[in-house]
This record gives structure tokens, C-alpha cells and sequence, in this order.
């Protein structure tokens, strides 16, 4: 008797532990949505399909290749893929959001005063022109069926992405317009 | 026919021949009986089958992605999923049903990373689906700890060798030393946990890795000559100290019938290397040759489906060889043929190498 409800009290740790960490997950998540700085991005489809988590569809920003002319800080160092970067944003009269300075994630001299800063993992770095870079938000996932339809329109207007920026630079994806139309926007949880 | 009823078999024979009496024949039968009871049934073959149903119905349900229900229902009915799975397990397990309460954990495990998945989808993480797989993996290896359960442990293998593939794809984008480092250590302390959880299924699960985690690498490493040569020598040299020492490798590495792995793995690495050379097919193909013939000679005697392997592979390799060489210039006809002969050649081995196994055995019949 006593083995057996050790083991079910066992049970209850495993699963509380792993319910913890879900709850963990979704509360920082949640917490970049409502705390974060906001930015509006123009976007283009690239692709669609995740086999486990459903239809989505892919996406690539203006500031997903940033010119390392914008560099700051100490430039002398090299870009390799795989590094950590920060882009530092400003609105333009639109309302869009464009890259106005790039640095190192550990270079603090290079930080920008006055604007948001997202920071990204480096791709590729197009013949030391271009740095592409992946800010964790290139992807909007989909009920089963829409993908394809609201990839079709992404090719033919112009659609846009409101995103929330925590300090440190983390994006997420806030809600999605089509136009001046809002298709989409995320509840907290 | 299954063991319990092979020994029950041959414990009657023993008892006519009169070398046991009838009471050490009965003890002898009632204690496999009660073994077997204990054993992988079919009915928990089918509990387990129906749990990897259920837990592949809730991966599916989430990546549906489906707008009716709401978004903190579905997250809270995994949660739930996932209290009700391990406690519930733990219940069934408590009260001696031990294979519904393993299924029940799975299904729990499988809750967990579709809640994963789901986070994923919630808030567009566009983040890798390696490190969503790896922190699946960890909180398996972690509910297969603390549970001591076995199917558990067979899950996080699974995990394991589904991170592998995923990793090593798209090297382009990702840096391959991190399986390539990884996956090793990974083995390395799954395997601990099957000696912990006492799940054999999952030792031959990781040596089954691990031949398909070299196979892996000499596909990166193109040309793969250098590799394929390099994962022949070790599984070579595996096979060889099985088969040598059988009663050690099976104390050290806890399951019968390891040397098979090393087998495997010998016949990957050496149709990388016919296949990477089909121009100068001959040294790879004889090498192929001897080798599943000396594999015979070392541990066809002792071990069944060594034997059983190394004819598949025998018969294979006369495929490959001919495939690579005559089968372009030839015909149905004379590939029909070809694959007569093949076959009767095939056969004729095997008719040879039973015939002086059976002199062999008889030869120590003799003399004991």
C-alpha cells in the first residue's frame, strides 16, 4: 500500500512538474504580448506547412536582411552565421517600422538611445553586403484550410505585422492586418 | 511457437529420456508458466498499441489547429490530460495492471508535447521544431525517471532519434556538431536510465540509433568513403567482441543478441562503400563477402538471428554485386536468371554452413 502511493504521489510530481513548465512557458509568452514595445512590420509570404503544430504560413520581413552599413559599435569583428544581433527601430510616416542600427547582442557600446531594439539570430550573410537575420516570428499559424488563401492575398496586397518587443529584444507576433483590415489578433493566452 | 512453450517442450522430453524426474518437471513447468504470465502478452501488446493511437490522436488534434473550441480549453484539457495520464497510470500500476498503466503514461507523455506544439502555435513561435523535439524528450526522460516506467524510456529513445534526424537535416542552416556531439552523450545517458527503468526494448532501441546515427554521418560526410570505412571497423570490431565473448557482452550490455547490431551496422557502412565505388566494386564486394562469412564462422553458431542476418545479407550483397555490375547490360530474361542462380547459390551456403553446424553439434554430443 504504501510503495503504490509513493508511486501515484510520484505521478502527481512528474505531472506538476511538467504542467509547470508549460504554464512557464505560456506566462512568459504572454507577458512579452502585453508588456512589449510595439512595432508594425510589411510583410511577404514565403512558404506554408508544419507537420505537428498545423497549417502556417511563413514569413519574411524588410528587416529580415539588414545592409551591415547600419553596423554600430565595434565593427570590427566579423558577422558568422549563427550569431546573435540586434536591429534597432524606428517608425517611418507610414507607421512602418525600419532598421536604422545593427549590433552584436554583447556589444553594448553599439545600442542605440531612443529606439526598440529586436534582436535576431544571424542566417547568412549575403557577399558582406546583406546580414539575414530571424527574429522568431516568421511564422503565423493558421486554422486547418486557411493557409493557402490568406498566402494567395499576402502575394497580391500588401499585409502587415503588429509585433510586441520585450527589453532584451524578443519579438512576438501580435496580430496580422491586410491593409488597414485586422485578419487576426492574439488573445493573452 | 513461443519460449514458454519450446522449454515446456523440452522439459517433457527431458523427463521421458529420465535424465529429471516428474516433480522437477513440474516445477520446472509451473515456473515458466508463472514467468510467462508476467511477460509482454498480446493483450498488452495491444494496450500499448492503443495508447500510441490515443497519443497520436491528441498530437494530431492540436496541429488541426481547430477554432471551435477555444484556445485556453484546449490548453487546459491537455493539462488535465496530462494529470489524469500519470496519476491515473500510477493508479492502474499501484493496482497490478502494469501495461494499462505504462499506456496511460505515454498518453500522458505524448499530452505533453502536443502541449509544446500548441504553446508553439499560440504565440507563432517560429523557433526550431529540434529544440521543441529536445525539450519533449527531456520531460519524458524526466516523467521515466522519476516513474521508473520502461515504455517511458522507449519514448524518449523515440524522441531521441527523431531530434537526430531533424538535426542532422538542413546542415545547411544548423551546426552539425551538435548531434553529431549530442547524440552520443544522449545515447550515453538514455541508456543509463534503461539500466535504471529495466527496459531492454530500449537498449536495442539505441543500438538500433546508433548504427542509423553512423549511417547518418557518412551521408554528411560526402564523398563518405573515409566514414563508411571507419563505421565498418567499429561495427566490425563490436560484432567481433560479441560474438567472442557472449557471455560478457550480454552481462555488460545488459541484452542478448547485441552482436546483431554490429552486424547491421557492417552491412550499411559496406553498401555506402559498393555504392560510392561501383566503378571498382571488387575489393568493398569481397571484403562484404568475407566478412558475412567470417560473421558465420564467429556467431552464426550461437545465436539464431545472427545466422538468419547473415544469409539475408549474403543473398543481398549478391544482389548489389550484380545490380552494380552485369544488371546494366542484361535483360528480364537474363535477370531472372541471374537471380536463379543467385538464389540457388544463396542456398547452397546455407545448406553448407547448417550441415557442418549439425556435424559440429553432433560431434559434442559425442563427446559429452
Amino acid at each position: 500500500m504504501k510503495a503504490s502511493l509513493r508511486l501515484i504521489a510520484l505521478a502527481v510530481l512528474v505531472a506538476l512538474v511538467q504542467i509547470g513548465f508549460l504554464g512557464w512557458m505560456i506566462a512568459g509568452r504572454a507577458g512579452i504580448l502585453r508588456d512589449g514595445a510595439e512595432i508594425r512590420l510589411k510583410v511577404e509570404p514565403v512558404d506554408p506547412r508544419d507537420l505537428l503544430r498545423g497549417d502556417y504560413v511563413r514569413l519574411a520581413y524588410d528587416i529580415s536582411a539588414i545592409p551591415v552599413q547600419l553596423r554600430t559599435g565595434s565593427t570590427g569583428r566579423s558577422v558568422d552565421r549563427g550569431d546573435r544581433m540586434c536591429v534597432g527601430l524606428e517608425p517611418n510616416p507610414d507607421g512602418l517600422w525600419q532598421p536604422v542600427s545593427l549590433r552584436a547582442v554583447d556589444d553594448r557600446n553599439g545600442a542605440p538611445v531612443g529606439t526598440v531594439e529586436i534582436c535576431g539570430k544571424v542566417t547568412s550573410v549575403a557577399n558582406g553586403r546583406d546580414v539575414r537575420l530571424e527574429y522568431g516570428i516568421e511564422r503565423f499559424y493558421l486554422p486547418e484550410g486557411q493557409g493557402r488563401a490568406i498566402e494567395r492575398d499576402m502575394r497580391v496586397r500588401t499585409f502587415i505585422v503588429v509585433a510586441a518587443v520585450d527589453a532584451d529584444g524578443q519579438a512576438q507576433i501580435k496580430a496580422l492586418y491586410d491593409g488597414k483590415n485586422k485578419l487576426y489578433e492574439e488573445p493573452l493566452y | 511457437m513461443t519460449y514458454a512453450a519450446r522449454v515446456k517442450r523440452d522439459i517433457e522430453r527431458w523427463r521421458s529420456i529420465g535424465w529429471i524426474d516428474a516433480s522437477v518437471a513440474d516445477n520446472l513447468a509451473g515456473d515458466v508458466d508463472a514467468r510467462a504470465k508476467r511477460a509482454f502478452g498480446f493483450g498488452s501488446v495491444l494496450t500499448i498499441l492503443a495508447a500510441i493511437m490515443l497519443a497520436a490522436a491528441v498530437l494530431i488534434f492540436v496541429a488541426a489547429n481547430w477554432e471551435t473550441i477555444a484556445r485556453p480549453v484546449r490548453v487546459v484539457s491537455l493539462f488535465a490530460l496530462i494529470f489524469a495520464g500519470y496519476v491515473g497510470g500510477a493508479v492502474m500500476k499501484a493496482r497490478g495492471l502494469r501495461w494499462p498503466g505504462e499506456g496511460a503514461w505515454l498518453v500522458a507523455g505524448a499530452a505533453f508535447g502536443a502541449s509544446i506544439a500548441l504553446i508553439g502555435q499560440m504565440y507563432h513561435l517560429s523557433g526550431e521544431e529540434v529544440d521543441a523535439i529536445l525539450t519533449w524528450g527531456i520531460g519524458i526522460a524526466f516523467a521515466a525517471v522519476v516513474l521508473r516506467s520502461p515504455a517511458s524510456n522507449v519514448f524518449a529513445v523515440g524522441l531521441a532519434g527523431l531530434w537526430l534526424s531533424l538535426a542532422m537535416m538542413d546542415t545547411e542552416l544548423r551546426d552539425v556538431h551538435v548531434p553529431t556531439v549530442g547524440f552520443p552523450i544522449m545515447a550515453a545517458v538514455l541508456w543509463a536510465l534503461s539500466l535504471y527503468c529495466r527496459s531492454r526494448a530500449s537498449r536495442h532501441c539505441l543500438l538500433a540509433l546508433l548504427v542509423y546515427y553512423g549511417l547518418l554521418q557518412c551521408i554528411h560526410h560526402r564523398p563518405w568513403d573515409d566514414a563508411a570505412v571507419m563505421m565498418a571497423g567499429v561495427s566490425a570490431l563490436f560484432f567481433v567482441l560479441c560474438a567472442i565473448f557472449p557471455r560478457l557482452a550480454e552481462r555488460f550490455l545488459a541484452i542478448r543478441q547485441a552482436a546483431v547490431y554490429g552486424l547491421i551496422g557492417f552491412g550499411v557502412a559496406m553498401t555506402l562503400l559498393q555504392v560510392s565505388n561501383s566503378e571498382a566494386i571488387v575489393g568493398p564486394a569481397s571484403l562484404a563477402f568475407a566478412g558475412t562469412v567470417v560473421a558465420l564462422m564467429l556467431g552464426g553458431r550461437n545465436s539464431a538471428p545472427v545466422r538468419w542476418l547473415a544469409y539475408v545479407m549474403f543473398g543481398a550483397e549478391l544482389c548489389v554485386v550484380y545490380l552494380l555490375t552485369v544488371g546494366s547490360m542484361l535483360g528480364t530474361a537474363g535477370f531472372l536468371a541471374a537471380a536463379g542462380l543467385l538464389l540457388a547459390a544463396t542456398a547452397f551456403v546455407i545448406f553448407l554452413f547448417e550441415r557442418r553446424m549439425r556435424s559440429a553439434q553432433a560431434g559434442q554430443g559425442d563427446r559429452s
